[in-house]
């Protein structure tokens, strides 16, 4: 049942739904309806779980309005009362319309968020795995980093809604149906009509002026179809349309755009596409480019349709940019198609290299004092030995003598001892081959085991980042976070660390694994403590 | 055996450096330049024993030159086998033996060629592994259109490393990691830095022997191998190479330093002028900040 502090906005009676009569009642959160005689809603729902409302159409005889919910589910409200029934209905979709929007997903956008950051990332999702499912930290506290960084990087609120650029073809797509007897019908969206409006102000201004003093909405478009000016050729713009002001300023408009000229030969598309700050956030502004309008018609029906098509091609392009940068255009214009033709890319593109001058380095030479340093090689000075002129000759003079009579003697080269003592200095065990028995950690460990400690370490290096970042303790805040960032890191070592070390010792590992982890642990606790204490001291 | 065999040629660079292998034989006796060849001859036989495609090449490094002691012109130009009673005797394959004979003529040649000069003490092993590489370029060039052919250089080093030939060295270095030319290294004595840098950018061995008298042993054992076995023996590791430089000003080694963006020079101190090219260049110091002074009470 409706709380008594909820506001009503609107209460409709004599509105049928499910063949049961009964009052429309509109709040400030949900729409609901109750059977007649009856003072319990029968059917609830908020604004928030209403994806969109239809309408039927004007010529049935039944009025109604449709709910659609995000789920699918779709509830119809038939509005029974035979004076006012197409006025409820009106209303009611009037201040539907206005309030729909204001609700439209906000919870889901979060949790969407959430999921698509862990189904992106794996690291975090392994990260999100060991501390949270293993309950070291609780989910609040990790989303609360991980969002909270994510916010505070972009200064923009999340919700800021995206600029909607204009189809070229927008006119096209209305696309008009037959009506059966001789007639057009044009369908109108919200989004035609105010592509319409962004393309030519001309038009809304008219609206401005003439609905709803003068014409209904209905029948000013009903104009704006029929007139010439919508039409390919504007050859009669004597009459007393009230459209045909809107012709002569596209005339006006033309002539000036031919006047100021083609800015940027090169249509700059780059300004043209969404520069998105980040997903969801809002459109960069461009700079407005021209089109190539840089010709001389004549006045003849088929060079009245080009120019319309100019006309309408630069409106479009003009549209999407025309927040408040008319003063800024002139220059910045200019600026942009210098800097443009500065642009290496470009001038590579109008530019041929070996029809310009030949421009040569120029370039300094190296001037060494001391190459000779160069000829050294990383041997540092040592002591050479001496050898004296008398033990020169003496050295040579005695292999002289021993060689002149040298004959190979191959059967004499190697005695067994001397061989078996090679043979025991080379065998693994040996002395030479000593050096290779230290195996390289990788080796000895299984992947499991390595992986397991991969991921201890993210999720320790994570815990000591937020516990690290806490020091200068500034603010209240800070101490809070500090302690609670110390019971975690205690928590994660009792739930994970302790268990792997036991896990290692049994499978008869000896190598020290986790004593880099403890290490950084303990210079945490010590830090903590050394705080603590300070704290203390200063208290009393 | 099909005619696609892979070609292994195999260039030894031997160090006969006089006046080191002469204090040698009086140090220790047991390891002589004598004994050495022998073990050299060892590996060369039996590396061109294990396939009738593989060929040796072996070069002498000398003080005052390099010297290719197999195969040399002589053994080009004209037939063997007959003259040398010495080989027809024991049924030995011959083209070992002529290898021997060959290898034993010319050191013998090579050593009494040996002049006194004080001044260059050093082997000239760069140009060695530069006269090696091209031999494997020419080699490489002469033999039949889509025959494959690999090379590798092992490096007997017996004397200290000469830090003037170190620019000579690292060209070759780099030489031959382009021509995917393996450089293995035995080193008999003090621990060579630039033949540790070669095997490290090769992809060779690199080996100090603790005992001189097993040579044989040691060359057998972990140089016979090419490359393609290696892989599936158990050899000694890699040692880890330092590939600290050294800061122009001192030749200290230093991990962190100042490089001049104009020359590339190290040094180990800023200075504002390169002393290399002479630029100049400023460096940012710290700002100081200014004493705030407090205003004075004014008193009534």
């Amino acid at each position: 049942m409706a709380s008594l502090s909820e506001e009503v906005l609107l209460v409709v009676k004599k509105v049928r739904q499910r063949k049961q009569d009964g009052t429309l009642y509109l709040m400030a959160e949900r729409i609901a309806w109750g059977p007649e005689g009856k003072d319990r809603f029968t059917v609830s729902h908020l604004y928030a779980d209403i994806r969109c409302q239809k309408i039927s159409p004007d010529g049935k005889a039944k009025i109604q309005l449709q709910l659609i919910l995000h789920t699918g589910e779709s509830t119809t409200f038939h509005f029974s009362n035979e004076s006012s029934a197409l006025k409820d209905r009106d209303a009611a979709k009037e201040l539907l319309q206005q309030l729909l929007p204001k609700f439209k997903k906000k919870a889901n956008k979060e949790l969407e968020e959430k999921n698509r950051m862990l189904q992106e990332d794996p690291v975090l999702f392994q990260l999100y795995k060991d501390l949270v499912v293993s309950q070291v930290i609780s989910a609040d506290e990790f989303w609360a980093n991980r969002l909270g960084d994510m916010n505070n990087s972009d200064p923009t609120p999340y919700n800021n809604k995206q600029d909607v650029g204009i189809s070229g073809a927008f006119l096209a797509d209305i696309r008009p149906q037959t009506d059966g007897c001789n007639g057009l019908r044009y369908n109108l969206t919200a989004d035609i009509i105010e592509s319409i409006f962004r393309t030519y102000p001309a038009v809304k201004q008219k609206y401005g002026e003439n609905v709803p003093h003068n014409l209904t909405e209905k029948e000013f478009w009903t104009r704006f179809f029929q007139s010439h000016y919508f039409h390919r050729d504007r050859i009669n713009t004597g009459t007393q349309d009230i459209f045909s002001e809107c012709a002569k300023q596209d005339e006006k408009g033309l002539k000036s755009m031919v006047v100021q000229g083609v800015k940027n030969p090169l249509v700059d598309l780059l300004s043209l596409e969404d520069k998105t700050l980040d997903e969801g956030y809002g459109v960069s502004t461009t700079t407005p480019s021209t089109s190539n309008a840089n010709r001389t018609v004549k006045e003849s029906s088929n060079a009245a349709i080009i120019k319309r098509f100019n006309h309408h091609s630069a409106m479009v392009l003009a549209a999407g940019s025309r927040k408040g940068q008319a003063a800024q255009m002139g220059t910045r214009g200019i600026l942009t198609s210098s800097s443009l033709l500065l642009n290496p890319f470009f001038s590579l593109a109008i530019e041929y290299e070996d029809l310009q001058r030949e421009n040569r380095l120029k370039t300094v030479a190296l001037n060494l004092k001391k190459s000779d340093r160069y000829a050294h090689g990383p041997v540092p000075l040592q002591s050479q030995h001496y050898t004296t002129s008398q033990d020169i000759i003496n050295s040579v003079n005695h292999i002289r003598h021993e060689m002149v009579n040298y004959k190979p003697n191959l059967t004499q080269v190697l005695s067994s001892t001397a061989a078996s003592s090679a043979i025991t200095a080379l065998s693994p065990g040996g002395v030479l081959m000593m050096t290779g028995t230290q195996q390289a950690i990788n080796q000895m460990i299984p992947t499991e085991v390595q992986g397991e400690l991969k991921h201890l370490y993210a999720a320790a290096g994570e815990l000591l980042r937020h516990f690290w970042s806490c020091f200068p303790v500034n603010s209240p805040f800070l101490e809070e976070k500090v302690m609670k960032m110390k019971t975690n890191l205690e928590r994660f070592q009792m739930t994970k660390l302790c268990p792997f070390q036991e896990k290692i010792q049994r499978q008869y590992l000896s190598t020290n694994l986790t004593g880099h982890l403890e290490e950084m642990l303990q210079t945490a606790y010590s830090k903590f403590h050394v705080w603590q204490t300070r704290r203390m001291l200063r208290k009393t | 055996m099909a005619s696609e065999d892979e070609i292994n040629l195999l260039v030894i660079v031997v160090d006969v450096n006089p006046i080191w292998w002469g204090q040698q034989a009086q140090r220790e006796p047991e390891l002589t330049l004598s004994k050495c060849l022998d073990a050299v001859m060892v590996l060369g036989n039996s590396h061109m024993a294990m396939t009738r495609t593989n060929k040796l090449a072996v070069i002498a490094s000398h003080c005052q030159d390099s010297h290719f002691l197999y195969p040399n012109k002589n053994w080009r130009g004209g037939d063997n086998g007959g003259e040398d009673a010495s080989s027809s005797g024991d049924g030995k394959y011959e083209l070992l033996s002529v290898a021997n004979n060959l290898i034993a003529e010319e050191i013998r040649n090579v050593m009494t060629k040996t002049e006194v000069r004080g001044n260059s003490t050093e082997t000239l092993l760069a140009g060695s592994l530069a006269k090696a590489l091209c031999y494997i370029h020419r080699v490489s060039k002469e033999v039949e259109v889509g025959q494959e052919i690999k090379s590798r250089i092992l490096v007997v080093k017996a004397a200290e490393d000469c830090a003037r030939q170190y620019m000579n060295f690292m060209n070759v270095i780099f030489a031959a990691q382009k021509q995917n030319i393996l450089i293995d290294a035995c080193v008999l004595d003090s621990d060579s830095g630039l033949l540790q840098q070669a095997c490290d950018i090769t992809g060779g061995l690199y080996l100090k022997i603790p005992q001189k008298i097993a040579l044989a042993q040691y060359l057998l054992w972990v140089f016979l191998p090419d490359s393609e076995q290696r892989s599936q023996l158990v050899l000694p590791p890699p040692a880890h190479v330092d590939y600290r430089a050294a800061c122009f000003c001192h030749r200290n080694l230093i991990e962190i330093g100042y490089v001049c963006s104009v020359c590339l020079s190290i040094f180990c101190n800023f200075s504002p002028i390169c002393t290399t090219c002479e630029t100049a260049f400023k460096i940012q110091l710290p700002q100081m900040v200014k004493p705030k002074k407090k205003k004075l009470k004014q008193s009534t």
